[in-house]
Protein backbone atom coordinates (compact mmCIF):
# COMPACT_ATOMS: atom_id res chain seq x y z
CA UNK A 1 0.00 0.00 0.00
CA UNK A 2 2.97 2.15 0.71
CA UNK A 3 4.62 1.70 -2.40
CA UNK A 4 1.43 2.25 -4.37
CA UNK A 5 1.31 5.81 -2.72
CA UNK A 6 4.99 6.44 -3.40
CA UNK A 7 4.42 5.62 -7.40
CA UNK A 8 1.07 7.75 -7.19
CA UNK A 9 3.18 10.66 -5.31
CA UNK A 10 6.03 10.21 -8.40
CA UNK A 11 3.69 10.28 -10.71
CA UNK A 12 1.13 12.66 -9.21
CA UNK A 13 1.34 15.05 -11.89
CA UNK A 14 1.33 13.05 -15.13
CA UNK A 15 -1.81 10.62 -13.11
CA UNK A 16 -3.68 14.37 -12.34
CA UNK A 17 -2.77 15.46 -16.44
CA UNK A 18 -4.35 11.57 -17.66
CA UNK A 19 -7.26 12.13 -15.73
CA UNK A 20 -8.32 15.86 -16.59
CA UNK A 21 -7.42 14.54 -20.34
CA UNK A 22 -10.05 11.51 -19.62
CA UNK A 23 -12.28 13.23 -18.42
CA UNK A 24 -12.07 15.47 -21.52
CA UNK A 25 -12.29 12.87 -24.27
CA UNK A 26 -15.33 11.66 -22.04
CA UNK A 27 -17.03 14.67 -22.48
CA UNK A 28 -16.01 15.18 -25.71
CA UNK A 29 -17.32 12.05 -26.40
CA UNK A 30 -20.44 12.05 -25.20
CA UNK A 31 -21.50 15.84 -26.46
CA UNK A 32 -24.87 14.60 -28.10
CA UNK A 33 -25.58 13.03 -25.44
CA UNK A 34 -29.11 14.17 -23.86
CA UNK A 35 -27.36 14.62 -20.71
CA UNK A 36 -24.45 17.14 -21.92
CA UNK A 37 -26.68 18.59 -24.10
CA UNK A 38 -29.47 19.05 -21.32
CA UNK A 39 -26.96 19.92 -18.43
CA UNK A 40 -25.29 22.88 -21.69
CA UNK A 41 -28.27 24.41 -21.87
CA UNK A 42 -29.21 24.58 -18.56
CA UNK A 43 -25.81 26.10 -17.15
CA UNK A 44 -26.07 28.48 -19.78
CA UNK A 45 -29.47 29.95 -18.97
CA UNK A 46 -28.73 29.98 -15.27
CA UNK A 47 -25.93 32.01 -16.05
CA UNK A 48 -27.45 34.16 -18.89
CA UNK A 49 -26.92 37.36 -16.44
CA UNK A 50 -23.44 37.25 -16.95
CA UNK A 51 -23.57 38.52 -20.17
CA UNK A 52 -26.75 40.69 -20.21
CA UNK A 53 -24.59 44.04 -19.68
CA UNK A 54 -22.07 43.22 -22.41
CA UNK A 55 -25.53 43.35 -24.60
CA UNK A 56 -26.85 46.03 -23.48
CA UNK A 57 -23.32 47.91 -23.87
CA UNK A 58 -23.65 46.51 -27.52
CA UNK A 59 -27.51 47.74 -28.03
CA UNK A 60 -26.17 50.70 -27.00
CA UNK A 61 -23.45 51.62 -28.73
CA UNK A 62 -24.91 50.84 -32.25
CA UNK A 63 -28.30 51.70 -31.72
CA UNK A 64 -28.22 54.85 -33.69
CA UNK A 65 -26.10 53.06 -36.28
CA UNK A 66 -29.08 50.76 -35.99
CA UNK A 67 -32.33 52.85 -36.20
CA UNK A 68 -30.52 54.43 -39.49
CA UNK A 69 -30.13 51.36 -41.67
CA UNK A 70 -33.49 50.38 -40.33
CA UNK A 71 -35.40 53.54 -41.09
CA UNK A 72 -34.07 53.53 -44.59
CA UNK A 73 -34.50 49.79 -45.12
CA UNK A 74 -38.33 50.41 -43.57
CA UNK A 75 -38.46 53.03 -46.54
CA UNK A 76 -37.23 50.51 -49.26
CA UNK A 77 -39.26 47.63 -48.31
CA UNK A 78 -42.12 49.54 -48.34
CA UNK A 79 -42.07 50.62 -51.42
CA UNK A 80 -41.53 47.40 -52.44
CA UNK A 81 -44.35 46.08 -50.81
CA UNK A 82 -47.00 48.07 -52.87
CA UNK A 83 -45.79 46.45 -55.79
CA UNK A 84 -45.73 43.05 -53.99
CA UNK A 85 -48.86 43.57 -52.86
CA UNK A 86 -50.51 43.50 -56.11
CA UNK A 87 -48.49 40.57 -57.45
CA UNK A 88 -49.28 38.51 -54.68
CA UNK A 89 -53.59 38.52 -55.33
CA UNK A 90 -53.27 38.20 -58.60
CA UNK A 91 -50.50 35.36 -57.81
CA UNK A 92 -52.98 33.52 -55.42
CA UNK A 93 -56.11 34.10 -58.11
CA UNK A 94 -54.27 32.28 -60.51
CA UNK A 95 -52.88 29.17 -58.08
CA UNK A 96 -56.99 28.82 -57.16
CA UNK A 97 -58.02 28.96 -61.08
CA UNK A 98 -54.75 26.29 -61.63
CA UNK A 99 -56.01 24.19 -58.07
CA UNK A 100 -52.22 24.36 -56.77
CA UNK A 101 -51.59 22.87 -53.98
CA UNK A 102 -52.05 25.74 -50.73
CA UNK A 103 -48.88 26.93 -49.23
CA UNK A 104 -47.88 27.02 -46.09
CA UNK A 105 -47.49 30.24 -44.32
CA UNK A 106 -44.68 30.57 -41.52
CA UNK A 107 -45.05 32.66 -38.16
CA UNK A 108 -41.21 34.52 -37.33
CA UNK A 109 -40.76 34.93 -33.86
CA UNK A 110 -38.22 37.67 -32.96
CA UNK A 111 -35.22 37.09 -30.68
CA UNK A 112 -32.16 38.36 -28.90
CA UNK A 113 -28.91 37.25 -28.74
CA UNK A 114 -28.27 36.67 -25.22
CA UNK A 115 -24.56 35.27 -25.99
CA UNK A 116 -22.20 34.93 -29.01
CA UNK A 117 -19.89 32.37 -27.41
CA UNK A 118 -15.85 32.71 -26.83
CA UNK A 119 -14.46 30.69 -29.40
CA UNK A 120 -12.99 32.48 -32.55
CA UNK A 121 -15.69 32.72 -35.59
CA UNK A 122 -18.64 32.29 -34.04
CA UNK A 123 -20.55 27.96 -34.35
CA UNK A 124 -23.48 29.24 -31.97
CA UNK A 125 -24.76 31.28 -30.43
CA UNK A 126 -27.47 31.71 -27.55
CA UNK A 127 -30.74 33.43 -27.98
CA UNK A 128 -33.79 34.67 -24.95
CA UNK A 129 -36.73 32.28 -26.92
CA UNK A 130 -37.31 28.57 -25.89
CA UNK A 131 -39.65 25.82 -25.30
CA UNK A 132 -42.04 28.43 -23.16
CA UNK A 133 -42.31 29.91 -27.08
CA UNK A 134 -42.93 27.12 -28.69
CA UNK A 135 -39.05 27.06 -30.14
CA UNK A 136 -38.16 23.65 -31.23
CA UNK A 137 -35.19 21.99 -32.43
CA UNK A 138 -34.32 22.33 -36.31
CA UNK A 139 -36.42 25.57 -36.58
CA UNK A 140 -34.70 27.84 -39.32
CA UNK A 141 -33.16 30.54 -37.95
CA UNK A 142 -33.08 34.09 -39.85
CA UNK A 143 -32.05 37.95 -39.13
CA UNK A 144 -33.94 40.63 -41.33
CA UNK A 145 -31.36 40.00 -44.16
CA UNK A 146 -31.64 36.00 -44.57
CA UNK A 147 -30.84 32.37 -43.01
CA UNK A 148 -28.01 32.09 -40.55
CA UNK A 149 -28.68 28.89 -38.94
CA UNK A 150 -31.23 26.30 -37.27
CA UNK A 151 -32.06 25.50 -33.55
CA UNK A 152 -29.85 22.78 -32.02
CA UNK A 153 -31.17 23.00 -28.73
CA UNK A 154 -33.60 24.20 -26.33
CA UNK A 155 -34.59 24.92 -22.77
CA UNK A 156 -37.60 26.73 -20.76
CA UNK A 157 -36.10 30.15 -21.92
CA UNK A 158 -33.41 29.76 -24.13
CA UNK A 159 -31.95 28.15 -27.01
CA UNK A 160 -28.93 27.26 -29.14
CA UNK A 161 -28.47 27.98 -32.42
CA UNK A 162 -26.09 26.92 -34.78
CA UNK A 163 -24.86 28.87 -37.11
CA UNK A 164 -23.58 28.18 -40.35
CA UNK A 165 -20.23 28.99 -39.61
CA UNK A 166 -20.16 26.15 -37.97
CA UNK A 167 -17.88 23.49 -40.26
CA UNK A 168 -20.57 20.77 -39.74
CA UNK A 169 -23.50 22.89 -40.64
CA UNK A 170 -24.70 22.42 -44.41
CA UNK A 171 -27.74 23.48 -45.86
CA UNK A 172 -29.39 22.93 -49.37
CA UNK A 173 -29.47 25.37 -51.95
CA UNK A 174 -30.63 26.35 -54.92
CA UNK A 175 -29.45 29.51 -57.16
CA UNK A 176 -31.61 31.19 -59.33
CA UNK A 177 -33.50 31.96 -61.96
CA UNK A 178 -31.88 28.93 -63.04
CA UNK A 179 -33.00 26.39 -59.55
CA UNK A 180 -29.61 24.84 -59.77
CA UNK A 181 -29.60 23.03 -56.40
CA UNK A 182 -26.46 22.20 -54.72
CA UNK A 183 -24.92 21.45 -50.91
CA UNK A 184 -23.47 24.90 -49.30
CA UNK A 185 -21.09 24.96 -46.54
CA UNK A 186 -19.29 27.86 -44.73
CA UNK A 187 -15.43 28.28 -45.73
CA UNK A 188 -14.53 31.36 -43.98
CA UNK A 189 -15.82 35.20 -43.11
CA UNK A 190 -19.35 35.33 -44.49
CA UNK A 191 -18.17 33.32 -47.52
CA UNK A 192 -19.62 30.32 -48.20
CA UNK A 193 -19.51 27.51 -50.97
CA UNK A 194 -21.86 25.45 -53.11
CA UNK A 195 -21.04 22.28 -54.21
CA UNK A 196 -22.45 19.38 -56.46
CA UNK A 197 -23.71 22.16 -58.93
CA UNK A 198 -24.38 20.70 -62.47
CA UNK A 199 -21.69 21.91 -64.76
CA UNK A 200 -24.51 22.53 -67.74
CA UNK A 201 -26.05 25.08 -65.45
CA UNK A 202 -26.25 28.65 -66.17
CA UNK A 203 -25.12 30.65 -62.85
CA UNK A 204 -23.84 34.23 -63.00
CA UNK A 205 -22.07 36.01 -60.50
CA UNK A 206 -24.78 38.19 -58.81
CA UNK A 207 -27.25 35.35 -59.18
CA UNK A 208 -29.65 35.19 -56.04
CA UNK A 209 -28.86 31.90 -53.61
CA UNK A 210 -32.37 30.68 -51.77
CA UNK A 211 -32.72 27.40 -49.57
CA UNK A 212 -34.13 24.61 -51.82
CA UNK A 213 -37.15 22.96 -51.55
CA UNK A 214 -35.37 19.78 -50.50
CA UNK A 215 -34.50 20.67 -46.87
CA UNK A 216 -36.77 19.14 -44.53
CA UNK A 217 -36.47 21.88 -41.89
CA UNK A 218 -35.84 25.02 -44.44
CA UNK A 219 -38.97 25.95 -46.17
CA UNK A 220 -37.92 27.03 -49.39
CA UNK A 221 -37.13 30.25 -50.80
CA UNK A 222 -35.70 31.71 -47.66
CA UNK A 223 -32.90 34.50 -49.02
CA UNK A 224 -29.25 33.02 -48.30
CA UNK A 225 -26.71 35.28 -50.08
CA UNK A 226 -25.43 35.87 -53.51
CA UNK A 227 -22.81 34.36 -56.02
CA UNK A 228 -19.53 35.94 -56.03
CA UNK A 229 -17.30 33.58 -58.12
CA UNK A 230 -17.64 30.69 -60.26
CA UNK A 231 -15.02 27.80 -60.44
CA UNK A 232 -14.98 24.94 -62.53
CA UNK A 233 -12.97 21.62 -62.00
CA UNK A 234 -11.55 19.89 -65.22
CA UNK A 235 -11.91 16.17 -63.27
CA UNK A 236 -15.46 16.95 -62.57
CA UNK A 237 -18.68 16.98 -63.68
CA UNK A 238 -19.86 19.19 -61.25
CA UNK A 239 -18.84 22.81 -60.29
CA UNK A 240 -18.35 24.97 -57.45
CA UNK A 241 -19.80 28.31 -56.65
CA UNK A 242 -18.51 30.59 -53.61
CA UNK A 243 -21.21 33.40 -52.61
CA UNK A 244 -21.70 35.94 -50.08
CA UNK A 245 -24.18 35.31 -46.76
CA UNK A 246 -26.73 38.78 -47.12
CA UNK A 247 -26.25 38.45 -42.98
CA UNK A 248 -23.41 39.98 -41.34
CA UNK A 249 -22.45 36.97 -39.09
CA UNK A 250 -20.43 39.64 -36.94
CA UNK A 251 -22.87 41.93 -36.13
CA UNK A 252 -26.08 39.59 -35.07
CA UNK A 253 -28.28 40.86 -32.22
CA UNK A 254 -31.75 40.17 -32.98
CA UNK A 255 -32.74 36.84 -34.70
CA UNK A 256 -36.07 35.19 -36.13
CA UNK A 257 -37.11 31.81 -35.40
CA UNK A 258 -39.40 30.35 -38.30
CA UNK A 259 -41.93 28.29 -36.69
CA UNK A 260 -44.91 26.49 -39.30
CA UNK A 261 -48.06 28.31 -39.00
CA UNK A 262 -51.09 27.42 -41.18
CA UNK A 263 -51.47 27.26 -44.86
CA UNK A 264 -51.90 30.21 -47.62
CA UNK B 1 -2.79 31.73 -4.91
CA UNK B 2 -5.26 34.22 -3.59
CA UNK B 3 -3.67 36.81 -6.39
CA UNK B 4 -5.00 34.17 -9.10
CA UNK B 5 -8.45 33.93 -7.52
CA UNK B 6 -8.36 37.86 -7.49
CA UNK B 7 -7.83 37.49 -11.28
CA UNK B 8 -10.29 35.13 -12.01
CA UNK B 9 -13.07 37.79 -12.35
CA UNK B 10 -11.04 40.17 -14.33
CA UNK B 11 -10.45 37.14 -16.76
CA UNK B 12 -14.04 36.41 -17.18
CA UNK B 13 -15.47 39.99 -17.69
CA UNK B 14 -12.46 40.95 -20.62
CA UNK B 15 -13.16 37.79 -21.71
CA UNK B 16 -16.88 38.45 -22.37
CA UNK B 17 -15.85 41.85 -23.25
CA UNK B 18 -14.08 41.06 -26.15
CA UNK B 19 -16.39 38.21 -27.00
CA UNK B 20 -19.52 40.48 -27.13
CA UNK B 21 -17.95 43.76 -27.79
CA UNK B 22 -14.26 43.42 -29.13
CA UNK B 23 -14.37 40.79 -31.66
CA UNK B 24 -12.07 41.78 -35.16
CA UNK B 25 -14.08 40.18 -38.17
CA UNK B 26 -15.48 37.31 -36.29
CA UNK B 27 -12.14 36.50 -34.74
CA UNK B 28 -11.97 36.78 -30.52
CA UNK B 29 -9.01 36.67 -28.43
CA UNK B 30 -9.27 33.71 -26.01
CA UNK B 31 -8.29 35.61 -22.64
CA UNK B 32 -9.32 32.30 -20.93
CA UNK B 33 -6.03 30.45 -22.21
CA UNK B 34 -3.55 33.44 -21.44
CA UNK B 35 -5.65 33.57 -17.93
CA UNK B 36 -4.63 29.85 -17.51
CA UNK B 37 -1.23 30.58 -19.21
CA UNK B 38 -0.52 32.85 -16.89
CA UNK B 39 -1.45 31.49 -13.60
CA UNK B 40 0.73 28.19 -14.41
CA UNK B 41 3.76 30.51 -14.24
CA UNK B 42 6.40 28.27 -12.09
CA UNK B 43 6.33 30.05 -8.45
CA UNK B 44 5.01 27.67 -5.99
CA UNK B 45 2.58 25.72 -7.70
CA UNK B 46 2.93 22.15 -8.20
CA UNK B 47 2.47 20.90 -11.34
CA UNK B 48 -0.85 19.04 -10.52
CA UNK B 49 -2.30 21.91 -8.87
CA UNK B 50 -1.68 23.93 -12.42
CA UNK B 51 -3.62 20.96 -14.73
CA UNK B 52 -6.54 20.96 -11.97
CA UNK B 53 -6.85 24.80 -12.60
CA UNK B 54 -6.36 24.63 -16.36
CA UNK B 55 -9.35 21.71 -16.67
CA UNK B 56 -11.70 23.58 -14.03
CA UNK B 57 -11.61 27.01 -15.88
CA UNK B 58 -11.77 25.10 -19.14
CA UNK B 59 -15.05 23.60 -17.81
CA UNK B 60 -15.77 26.78 -16.62
CA UNK B 61 -15.72 28.53 -20.07
CA UNK B 62 -17.40 24.99 -21.80
CA UNK B 63 -20.27 25.14 -19.35
CA UNK B 64 -20.84 28.99 -18.52
CA UNK B 65 -18.88 30.79 -20.80
CA UNK B 66 -20.32 29.19 -23.65
CA UNK B 67 -17.78 28.23 -25.65
CA UNK B 68 -19.80 27.13 -28.72
CA UNK B 69 -17.13 24.36 -29.69
CA UNK B 70 -17.77 21.06 -28.24
CA UNK B 71 -18.19 20.58 -24.28
CA UNK B 72 -14.93 19.52 -22.94
CA UNK B 73 -12.16 20.80 -25.49
CA UNK B 74 -11.75 24.19 -23.01
CA UNK B 75 -11.08 22.07 -20.40
CA UNK B 76 -8.57 19.55 -22.61
CA UNK B 77 -6.83 22.29 -24.01
CA UNK B 78 -6.56 24.26 -20.55
CA UNK B 79 -5.54 21.34 -18.53
CA UNK B 80 -2.64 20.71 -21.52
CA UNK B 81 -1.73 24.01 -21.65
CA UNK B 82 -1.81 24.46 -17.74
CA UNK B 83 0.66 20.76 -16.92
CA UNK B 84 3.22 22.48 -19.49
CA UNK B 85 3.22 26.24 -18.69
CA UNK B 86 3.91 24.78 -14.81
CA UNK B 87 6.77 22.85 -15.84
CA UNK B 88 8.85 25.56 -17.39
CA UNK B 89 11.00 26.54 -15.39
CA UNK B 90 11.05 29.95 -13.26
CA UNK B 91 14.26 31.02 -14.63
CA UNK B 92 13.26 30.46 -18.11
CA UNK B 93 10.37 32.12 -17.44
CA UNK B 94 11.94 35.02 -16.16
CA UNK B 95 14.06 35.61 -18.93
CA UNK B 96 12.18 34.75 -21.67
CA UNK B 97 9.07 36.15 -20.23
CA UNK B 98 6.76 36.70 -23.49
CA UNK B 99 8.36 33.89 -25.08
CA UNK B 100 6.78 31.64 -22.68
CA UNK B 101 3.42 32.80 -22.86
CA UNK B 102 3.25 33.15 -26.38
CA UNK B 103 4.65 29.43 -27.29
CA UNK B 104 1.82 28.46 -24.86
CA UNK B 105 -0.96 30.58 -26.35
CA UNK B 106 0.61 28.82 -30.00
CA UNK B 107 0.43 25.42 -28.23
CA UNK B 108 -3.52 26.01 -27.17
CA UNK B 109 -4.73 28.18 -29.95
CA UNK B 110 -3.41 25.05 -32.16
CA UNK B 111 -5.09 22.51 -29.97
CA UNK B 112 -8.20 24.63 -30.09
CA UNK B 113 -8.84 24.78 -33.52
CA UNK B 114 -8.17 20.88 -34.49
CA UNK B 115 -11.39 20.38 -33.05
CA UNK B 116 -13.15 24.13 -34.28
CA UNK B 117 -11.58 23.73 -37.31
CA UNK B 118 -11.48 20.10 -38.00
CA UNK B 119 -12.99 19.77 -40.96
CA UNK B 120 -10.80 22.72 -42.54
CA UNK B 121 -7.54 20.69 -40.73
CA UNK B 122 -8.69 17.38 -43.50
CA UNK B 123 -9.95 19.43 -46.39
CA UNK B 124 -8.41 22.74 -46.88
CA UNK B 125 -5.45 23.48 -44.79
CA UNK B 126 -4.68 26.29 -46.07
CA UNK B 127 -7.98 28.02 -44.66
CA UNK B 128 -7.28 25.70 -41.57
CA UNK B 129 -3.77 27.53 -40.81
CA UNK B 130 -5.20 30.73 -41.59
CA UNK B 131 -7.95 30.77 -39.38
CA UNK B 132 -5.55 29.31 -36.60
CA UNK B 133 -2.96 31.90 -37.78
CA UNK B 134 -5.70 34.70 -36.90
CA UNK B 135 -6.77 33.28 -33.60
CA UNK B 136 -3.31 32.61 -32.30
CA UNK B 137 -1.84 36.51 -33.23
CA UNK B 138 -5.21 37.99 -32.12
CA UNK B 139 -4.93 36.74 -28.95
CA UNK B 140 -1.04 37.20 -28.45
CA UNK B 141 -1.60 41.25 -29.51
CA UNK B 142 -4.57 41.42 -26.76
CA UNK B 143 -2.06 39.43 -24.28
CA UNK B 144 1.03 41.89 -24.95
CA UNK B 145 -1.28 44.84 -24.37
CA UNK B 146 -2.74 43.66 -21.51
CA UNK B 147 0.65 42.46 -19.91
CA UNK B 148 2.66 45.84 -20.59
CA UNK B 149 -0.58 48.09 -19.68
CA UNK B 150 -1.28 45.93 -16.19
CA UNK B 151 2.39 45.19 -15.47
CA UNK B 152 1.67 41.36 -15.13
CA UNK B 153 5.04 40.13 -15.68
CA UNK B 154 6.19 41.76 -12.98
CA UNK B 155 3.11 40.92 -11.09
CA UNK B 156 3.43 37.45 -12.17
CA UNK B 157 6.83 36.96 -11.18
CA UNK B 158 6.85 38.83 -7.62
CA UNK B 159 3.23 36.45 -7.20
Amino acid sequence: MSKLRIIFKDYQERFSLVFCIFISFLLIFNNDTAVIKKSKINSLDTFSFLFAPFNWLDNQLFLNKKLEVLSSENLKLNLENQVLKVHEDENIRFREFLNFKKRDIYNFVGADVISKGVSANMSSILIDRGQEDRVNINDPVLTSKGVIGKIISTSKSSAEVQLISDVNFRLSVKIVPDDVEGILRWIGDDICEIAELKKISDIKIGDVVLTSNLSIYFPPNLPVGEVISIFEKSDSSNRIVRMKLYSDLSTINQLFVVQRGDEL
Amino acid sequence: MSFYLKLFPFAVVLQLLFSELLTFDGYQANIMLLYVILSSMPSDNNTSQSTVNGFLVGLFTDFVLFSGVYIGVSSLVFSICGFWASKVSHNFAFRNFDLYWIAFVHLGTVIYSLFRYDYFFFNDFLLFLSNCFFVTYFTCFVGFILIKIFSLKEAILNA
